[in-house]
């Protein structure tokens, strides 16, 4: 089972600031605080969804960090050895270069522990186009390019470097990226599924489903649209939204959940939904495997709906997970998600 | 009053500024892809208390020929604000300035980047304002190609007033304000409503208010639009100057356009780039430069000089002729003229132009002891014509080592660089004012 857990200054609920009243926790110390005590929990990765590219008009919001996605997740991979970081950003919201280029680099830094959750623009034929120009910008140099030979005064091999020159409907870009190449292939691509016939392009699907029901329904379209985009059901990880409300007791857990108050109006405020399963910390365990075997489910994204939710999951759920063994440092996303190894496009022929 | 000290910048790239620096046998071939060797660069320069590092941009690979572009390790580079976000929380006092563009760029993302830079880093974040000059940058964004220099300034000043109230929009405890009644205090939330000839921008950033009130301004441009809007909006501007006649100039002219925005003339700092080649001796230090120029492939220098003087190709001329005569051209106007002045002045060949402006490209070169670099930079500093200076080592990390532990006592012997910090925020270091919020 594949965990993510979703990163928050105080929880996902739209009222938890009111529960840790602390301007600290908007900081990158306490945020950093957070994605270690996941990383130690053996979580895959932090994903850092921004309220999925909404931008704030009049005020801001208590269910965001504070700080820009893709820059946050740069700060907290060099801090950390070992989790992966997926981050958003909208397609409407960046040139196709820079995206690339930014994730590219990342990509480095956090030393191919990467992704890249895509906010579509809304017109699904832009944003296949992006896609291709995102995809084939990474390509731009095959894995062994770079020779670094003194000697011969050859910092790369020039017959390994692929200028793109990509010229379509909606963008012009002629490449190649500037930037070395992924130590993963290309960074993940993550996408929330809507089920809207967007393109599949992404590694990982998150599944926002507020019911068992519904998350039932909505894997089984997700399965499907692997299969209609050509993509192999094992080479794309399917994960569910979970907010866990955990107490000592199932009386507990009841109590803190109608504590905090849990209302329909709340959902506009936090973009991220998820099934909510209020129990113990075993129970919850027990849901989320069943639930994994029943519904062919990849893992689960943890919105921990307060910051003593999400130390309790990490605390006493996520040890109860069958998991697979301790990951080392040096090892990428890629690999921890088991996603198919990357073929650069010119060493397939 | 107390006395004036230099400000000091260390302008950062992977193997080093000289273009053959990834070939010295000293040099980490691979540094451009290496976190950990920037984090290092960056410490450095903080345990010499300099008030920055400066990182250069630009948006596409920097040579069209696949070829030459292969010899150079310039060619890849770290995107700067993820490099400067990841450096940021390795470090604790030192300012962190890198380039983006207003051509290739919008207000709210940038703005928004640069907010979360000076959040990361507690107030020492920079912005070097760029219009993009290259072709091939331009050939990554859009199929019709760059815009003329007067339109890219249109653009750029727009820009920088939406940025500069996008960061004002927000107050000083806006956040989880005291009375508790709500997350945030609309009262200290200046949503911007910009609706431009370029852009249109409704809403506030989510970043809370930087500790040095909003990042840092930089610009290096040398035209005359570009020191007005250097005038009008900058902290810093940064100079290509070879004489110091040149760079008296530069400082005059920039510094008394400031009045009439109500600026002080200490407003604003000029910092020259200054590319030293430090040794013992004389004669070490020639040597150092010798040895770096001849790892410099001939057509790798010759078509850097004509990227900088904004042609396509040098090959068909003499190697050892003069410059051709130039057109004029819409890209950096200022750097071609610098080059072509050079040429006549000192009757240089194509290729004495191409290892002088490939070792230094286009700054100020001083190959020498201590004493005597420091004699330079005091002469431009005491003589109008330098607030500080933007240090580019040809060599990292040793040419910036060189620097820190050679030159930089030999500063502080005269009195003219600081101790220790002065502040946290690089707007304290730098000594220029806090802004207001709106």
């Amino acid at each position: 089972m594949y965990l993510g857990y979703s990163l928050t200054p105080f929880g996902h609920h739209p009222r938890a600031w009111e529960h840790a009243r602390n301007v600290e926790k908007l900081g990158f110390d306490a945020l950093l605080a957070q994605v270690t005590a996941a990383e130690s929990a053996g979580f895959d990765f932090v994903l850092l969804a921004d309220r999925l590219g909404l931008r704030p008009a009049e005020t801001p919001s208590s269910v965001a960090t504070p700080f820009e996605p893709t820059l946050l997740a740069s700060a907290l991979a060099s801090k950390t050895p070992r989790i992966g970081f997926v981050a958003a950003a909208a397609m409407a919201q960046h040139e196709p270069y820079n995206l690339a280029r930014r994730f590219a680099s990342l990509d480095l830094i956090g030393k191919g522990r990467l992704g890249w959750l895509a906010i579509p623009s809304g017109d699904p034929a832009r944003d296949a186009e992006y896609f291709d120009v995102v995809t084939g910008l990474w390509d731009s140099y095959e894995p062994d390019a770079f020779l670094y030979d003194k000697a011969e005064g050859r910092f790369f091999d020039p017959e390994k470097m692929h200028v793109l020159n990509h010229k379509g409907v909606h963008f012009s870009v002629r490449g190649p990226l500037n930037v070395n190449p992924s130590p993963q292939g290309r960074p993940v691509v993550a996408q929330v599924f809507d089920g809207a016939g967007a393109p599949i392009a992404g590694d990982v699907l998150f599944l926002g489903a507020r019911s068992v029901e519904d998350l039932t329904a909505m894997t089984e379209d997700a399965v499907q649209a692997v299969a209609a985009c050509g993509k192999k059901r094992a080479d794309v990880r399917i994960l569910a939204n979970l907010v866990p409300v955990i107490g000592e007791t199932a009386e507990a857990a009841d109590a803190a959940s109608a504590a905090l108050a849990f209302v329909e109006a709340d959902r506009a405020e936090q973009p991220l939904s998820g099934i909510r399963i209020v129990s113990t910390a075993d129970t919850i365990a027990g849901r989320m495997t069943e639930l994994a075997a029943s519904l062919g489910l990849d893992g689960f994204t943890i919105l921990p709906p307060t910051l003593d939710m999400a130390r309790l999951f990490v605390a006493d759920v996520a040890p109860k997970l069958a998991r697979r063994g301790s990951v080392g440092e040096g090892e990428t996303l890629r690999g921890r998600l088991s996603l198919p190894h990357l073929t650069h496009p010119a060493k397939e022929a | 009053m107390s006395e004036r000290h230099m400000k000091l910048g260390a302008f950062l790239m992977a193997g080093g500024h000289h273009i053959a620096a990834w070939r010295h046998p000293d040099a980490h071939a691979d540094a451009g892809s290496d976190i950990a060797h920037f984090i290092e660069l960056a410490r450095i320069a903080e345990a010499a208390k300099f008030d920055m590092i400066f990182i250069e941009d630009a948006a596409a690979i920097r040579e069209r020929n696949a070829d030459l572009a292969s010899q150079a390790a310039r060619s890849t580079a770290f995107e700067p604000l993820s490099l400067l976000a990841a450096i940021a929380v390795n470090t604790t006092h030192l300012g962190i300035v890198a380039t983006a563009s207003t051509t290739y760029n919008e207000p709210y993302g940038l703005a928004r980047a640069f907010a979360t830079l000076d959040s990361l880093s507690g107030g020492r974040a920079g912005w070097n304002l760029v219009t993009s000059a290259s072709e091939l940058e331009a050939k990554n964004f859009a199929a019709s190609g760059l815009r003329p220099h007067s339109e890219r300034y249109e653009r750029a000043e727009e820009f920088a007033d939406a940025a500069l109230k996008l960061w004002d929009g927000v107050e000083d405890g806006a956040y989880l304000p005291a009375d508790g009644a709500a997350f945030a205090d609309r009262t200290r939330l200046h949503p911007l409503h910009h609706h431009g000839k370029h852009f249109a921008v409704d809403g506030i950033l989510d970043s809370q208010r930087s500790p040095q009130g909003r990042p840092i301004m930089v610009q290096a441009g040398a035209s005359d639009v570009g020191k007005e809007l250097a005038a009008r909006t900058a902290d810093v501007v940064f100079a290509a100057s070879q004489t110091i006649g040149e760079a008296q100039a530069y400082y005059a002219d920039v510094k008394a356009r400031l009045a009439k925005y109500g600026r002080a003339k200490t407003d604003l700092k000029v910092m020259p780039g200054i590319s030293p080649i430090v040794g013992a001796t004389d004669e070490e230090a020639k040597a150092k430069h010798r040895a770096l120029q001849e790892l410099i492939p001939d057509p790798v220098g010759v078509a850097l000089l004509a990227s900088y003087l904004s042609i396509q190709d040098l090959s068909s001329y003499p190697l050892d002729g003069p410059l051709p005569e130039m057109p004029p051209t819409n890209l950096i106007q200022s750097r071609q003229q610098l080059i072509v002045d050079l040429g006549k002045r000192e009757g240089l060949s194509i290729r004495e132009l191409a290892r002088h402006f490939a070792g230094a490209r286009g700054h100020w070169q001083v190959v020498g002891t201590p004493v005597q670099i420091a004699d330079a930079m005091e002469e431009r500093f005491a003589g109008g014509a330098a607030d500080g200076f933007n240090v580019m080592a040809p060599l990292f990390p040793s040419g910036l080592q060189d620097f820190t532990t050679l030159v930089v006592p030999e500063l502080r012997r005269r009195g003219l660089f600081r101790d220790d910090y002065e502040g946290r925020t690089l707007r304290q270091n730098l000594g220029v004012g806090a802004p207001a919020s709106r």
